[in-house]
């Protein structure tokens, strides 16, 4: 820590008053720097992707005003203009607006710790802030975690430099993705973090002993909780950023401060909601869960109907069995709305569909006899006759012919067309880029460039498309679903994300040698004892025999061998 | 409670680490309250119903319970007394095997070192409730305030701890290890962690050493030989197996049922197995959340354990908690501190919270505070006890000042010895060897091991006392 936290600890100690005064902040950190939602994201940045309509980033910042922050600063790096434009446009930037929008847009950001530095660089945070992504859905009251974490600077004089939020909610739950899943070790009664480690493709979770080593007596090792990926940070985390480059993820620096903890003696804390919603739409995965959470009402009171962006027209009335339809919505005969279904303004529903759990967005015109399944569509999609849909997403423009059946998983990106007569089988992402395309651009390791994608365009058009894969009248490249890679990397990498696959077969491999283990264990010890005695004694009496030991001195041997 | 469980009192143990004490007396006859150990877990036992206990034990301690008079058990129980060879060096476990064939049903184990008022009940409601393998007593551990003799400040936490595992009710036990045996660090399975994803880890808790356990883990025991004590490797076994495959999956129940002689697994089948499995298949009943899983994820071996929030746990094991169990002991029964039969004098001055035993004759102008002085023990004038432990048949002179200290059976204290933080020993074969402390002298904070010497060799006494004045 430099000389500059000590300073500031001090001007908060004297200036508490102040400090209550003081707007609450916050840090939107409206990029992901990584390319999970390729081939999507290369269109639209992935903040900026509807969810049940409405972007995500206005969630975000909803949930900030709502929890009371009045001043947030959105950094922004890939396709920032849009950002820029999106927020302008919004009702965030009009004068009435109780949560004053600063958008710092630069294309130099790689990583969360690169935007904490230049918050730290420019000064921006004078006290306790929240930091989010821009793709988080919640809401959370965050103030009393805001109340504790005051409290506990207060009391411990700023040791506490970050209250991690936790939603509760049991393994194997909907909205837990499997790579985001963590372990804490935590102390009870002060709700202190000792350990946080992610699960990912671990079998067996191992706890240093020195976590147990201070004072307390009742540890919990917790498993049922989200990462909300909500974080009240003390001034310091952005100073803390500056003097360790190296942090890069919000992770890194959980992990530094626990392991640094006896040297720099910072500390983190959480706080977990158990009513609460929120999570990260970090894979489409998690897009398909908080989707569906949306419109069955978990995040309430932001709601499809509640049309709090305030836009004109989007408005939608909500009907029983959770089907919401915008205005101008048209539904032809015999078509029927199960359940869970959002259906934007002047949409065209065809006569005798199905739609069930799925998101159809403005301007959409879909044929008769098609069957929706959590289907996610967004704006200006046409679909014909005879199509089924399953668990996949449609971006904006896209074309959907005549009887095409998208199994699981399938993603069609901006302005694809597909069939007619065609099944895409599942995990199928499509898009009018190359994939050879992105390749050329990938130089960059870091994934956020806001490189101008275009410029490559006339080489890609070149390439002609496959009918076989997208169809006699199809548009656009299949994108080799990483999936079928079988490199850890790439699998980490895929865009729909690890299915949560709860295998309980999976570790009996490991129970089994653990429990070969036991046996030996169970009926080694005495007996090895015994052996090892043996060939000792038998050891000490040829030697004493060769180097001519006397009898006393050899006694005094085998007896110390007890 | 008798059909359903038998009792069984562990009362074999020498008490190694309390060598002093035990020297003469064997651990489960050492005076607490005047009263001899092993009574207060037969007390526990008879006071929730039993009628039958069977106490395993050695021929010494047999011996003495049928012959001494000093050591009477005020028990209506039928005690059957079985001994086992000293010598042989049995543990828990193996004692438990050497009783094998007059287990009949459920057996709940009690060590003859514990001393408390827990709930017994709800221990067996776990045990029942749950159809447990095993259920076990445990408590915050104690902190002992009183200056333990021949022991200089505090007590350092050198002792390993122990760490525990429950769930998110506090009850099911999911982890058991010694710190000693962690040197990678807690390490525990992430399929234990998504059936219970909440663990609380809990280190400073004493085991009471009083266990449920269901039969077959007694005929288990009989089949594997290699398990020799019950705290130190049958439970941590217990706890392992719970979540081990084997023995939860149901496809292999009907071969397991089979195999289960030659697989060395536990077998858990009792009579009503069949009908219980059934209940269990049909109910909605659901011991967890999160997911609809069968009741106990399809475990078949369960462990729980009742945590005692507040109350007596004490485990005389140690010369402190020796200490402190009789401090606290006369709490735990309403008897008159003086025993009719004691000689007091008049001119004396006795604390309430002192106890006065059988047949003791204490004279004038002695004062006796927080302590316990034992039978037939001759108290001369002007002597002052406080914070002491007196045993049986001491002979205190006139003029002694004894402070915080224990004196074992039959010691004889000199005129005007000055007694402070010390340990006594005792030594019954030769009675004029006893401790005599020689008059005058002052013995403040001796080592335990130098004090035992003092019977013998007075003044290799003065000379190996660390503090000596005169």
């Amino acid at each position: 820590m430099s000389s500059r936290g000590g300073k500031q600890k001090k001007g908060n100690v004297t200036s508490e008053q102040e400090e209550e005064e003081q707007p609450l902040q916050a840090v939107l950190v409206a990029d992901s720097f990584n390319r999970r939602f390729f081939p999507i994201s290369k269109d639209q940045p992935r903040a900026l992707l509807p969810l049940g309509n409405v972007a995500m980033i206005d969630y975000t910042l909803e949930f900030l005003t709502s929890t009371g922050v009045q001043e947030t600063f959105v950094f922004c790096c890939w396709m920032s203009n849009k950002i820029k434009d999106h927020l302008l446009k919004s009702k965030w930037c009009r004068p009435t607006s109780p949560n004053v929008v600063h958008i710092i847009t630069s294309d130099l950001y790689r990583s969360l710790g690169d935007v904490l530095r230049d918050v730290d660089a420019k000064n921006l945070v004078r006290n306790d802030f929240i930091l989010v992504y821009g793709d988080v859905v919640s809401n959370i009251d965050v103030s009393q975690a805001l109340q504790e974490h005051r409290h506990r600077r207060k009391v411990d004089k700023n040791i506490s430099v970050m209250t991690m939020v936790f939603k509760e909610s049991s393994p194997g739950h909907k909205t837990r993705c499997e790579e985001d899943d963590v372990i804490v070790a935590m102390d009870s009664k002060s709700k202190r973090v000792l350990h946080y480690q992610k699960t990912q493709g671990l079998k067996k979770l191992q706890f240093p002993m020195n976590i147990f080593q201070h004072g307390s007596d009742e540890f919990e090792i917790r498993h049922d909780l989200l990462d909300c990926h909500i974080s009240i940070c003390s001034p310091q985390v952005a100073e803390l950023f500056t003097d360790n480059f190296d942090y890069q993820t919000r992770n890194d620096f959980v992990r530094g401060i626990l392991v640094n903890e006896e040297i720099l003696g910072n500390q983190i804390h959480l706080y977990v909601t158990q009513d609460g919603y929120g999570a990260r739409v970090s894979n489409l995965q998690m897009y398909d869960s908080v989707s569906l959470d949306m419109v069955r009402r978990w995040v309430y009171p932001l709601t499809p109907e509640a049309n709090f962006t305030d836009q004109q027209g989007q408005g939608c009335t909500h009907s029983r069995h959770n089907v919401y339809r915008g205005a101008e919505v048209s539904l032809g005969h015999g078509s029927q709305m199960e359940e869970n279904v959002l259906i934007g303004r002047d949409t065209s529903i065809g006569a005798n569909c199905h739609i069930s759990n799925s998101v159809i967005g403005n301007n959409c015109t879909i044929g008769d006899n098609v069957v929706l399944d959590r289907a996610h569509m967004w704006n200006n999609v046409h679909v014909s006759s005879n199509v089924e849909i399953h668990q996949s997403v449609v971006c904006d423009g896209a074309v959907v012919k005549e009887a095409v059946r998208l199994n699981k998983q399938c993603v069609l990106a901006y302005n694809v067309v597909i069939g007619p007569n065609l099944s895409l089988p599942e995990g199928t992402v499509v898009s009018m880029h190359h994939p050879e395309e992105e390749e050329e651009d990938d130089d960059d390791e870091f994934l956020s460039d806001d490189q101008e994608v275009g410029h490559s365009k006339d080489k890609t058009r070149q390439k002609a498309f496959n009918p076989a894969e997208v169809g006699p009248e199809g548009k656009g490249y299949i994108w080799k679903a990483s999936m079928n890679d079988t490199e850890d990397e790439e699998l980490a990498q895929c865009l729909w994300g690890l299915v949560l696959n709860p295998d309980p077969e999976s570790d009996s491999e490991s129970e089994a040698s653990e429990e070969s283990q036991d046996r030996s264990r169970s009926v080694s010890p005495e007996i090895d004892d015994v052996n090892a005695f043996q060939l000792e004694v038998l050891g000490t009496l040829q030697r004493g025999l060769e180097e001519n030991i006397v009898c006393d001195n050899l006694v005094l041997e085998i007896n110390s061998l007890k | 409670l008798q059909m359903e469980l038998q009792a069984v009192l562990m009362a074999a143990g020498g008490g190694s680490r309390m060598m002093d004490l035990t020297y003469n007396t064997p651990k489960p006859l050492l005076p607490v309250g005047n009263k001899p150990l092993i009574w207060y877990p037969l007390n526990l036992l008879e006071r929730v119903g039993f009628e039958e206990v069977i106490v395993i034990t050695t021929k010494e301690v047999q011996k003495m319970i049928s012959t001494d008079p000093k050591v009477k058990l005020d028990v209506k129980m039928k005690l059957d007394l079985v001994c086992i060879q000293e010598d042989a060096d049995m543990g828990t476990a193996d004692a438990l095997r050497h009783i094998q064939q007059k287990v009949k049903t459920d057996v709940l184990v009690v060590s003859c070192d514990l001393i408390t008022d827990a709930a017994l009940h709800e221990v067996v409601d776990l045990f029942r409730a749950h159809n447990a393998t095993l259920s076990m007593l445990m408590s915050k551990a104690h902190e002992f305030t009183e200056t333990v003799p021949g022991q200089k400040g505090k007590k350092k936490t050198g002792e390993q701890r122990d760490f525990v595992g429950v769930d998110g009710t506090g009850k099911r036990l999911l982890f058991m290890a010694n710190e000693a045996d962690l040197d990678e660090g807690v390490v525990i399975r992430k399929s234990i962690m998504r059936k219970h994803p909440r663990m609380h880890i809990k280190t400073g808790l004493v085991d009471a050493h009083l266990y449920c356990l269901k039969k077959s883990v007694v005929d288990f025991l009989a089949d594997n030989k290699s398990i020799s004590s019950i705290r130190g490797e049958l439970v941590p076994y217990l706890v392992r197996k719970q979540f081990s495959k084997s023995t939860n999956s149901p496809k292999v129940i009907d071969e397991t049922h089979q195999n289960l002689k030659k697989n060395d697994k536990i077998q858990i089948s009792s009579r009503d197995e069949e009908l219980l499995h059934l209940t269990q298949e049909r109910s909605c009943w659901n011991d967890h959340r999160g997911d609809m899983s069968d009741a106990y994820h399809g475990g078949r071996l369960r462990c729980y354990v009742h945590i005692m929030d507040e109350g007596i746990c004490y485990r005389v094991n140690t010369l402190a908690a020796y200490i402190e169990a009789n401090r606290l002991a006369p709490k735990l029964f309403d008897e008159p501190a003086v025993h009719p039969s004691a000689v007091v004098s008049e001119r004396c001055l006795i604390g309430a919270d002192s106890i006065i035993g059988a047949s003791c004759q204490i004279s004038d102008k002695t004062s006796i505070k927080r302590s316990t002085i034992g039978v037939s023990t001759t108290v001369r004038e002007k002597v002052k006890v406080t914070n002491s432990i007196i045993m049986h048949g001491v002979t205190i002179e006139e003029g002694c000042n004894i402070q915080g200290s224990v004196i074992c059976s039959n010691a004889v204290i000199g005129r005007g010895a000055d007694i402070k933080y010390c340990l006594v020993g005792s030594h019954s074969t030769a009675r004029e060897h006893n401790s005599k402390i020689a008059p005058e002298k002052r013995l403040t904070e001796c080592h335990r091991a130098e004090v035992n010497i003092t019977y013998h060799y007075k003044s290799i006494t003065y000379n190996n006392c660390h503090k000596v004045s005169k």
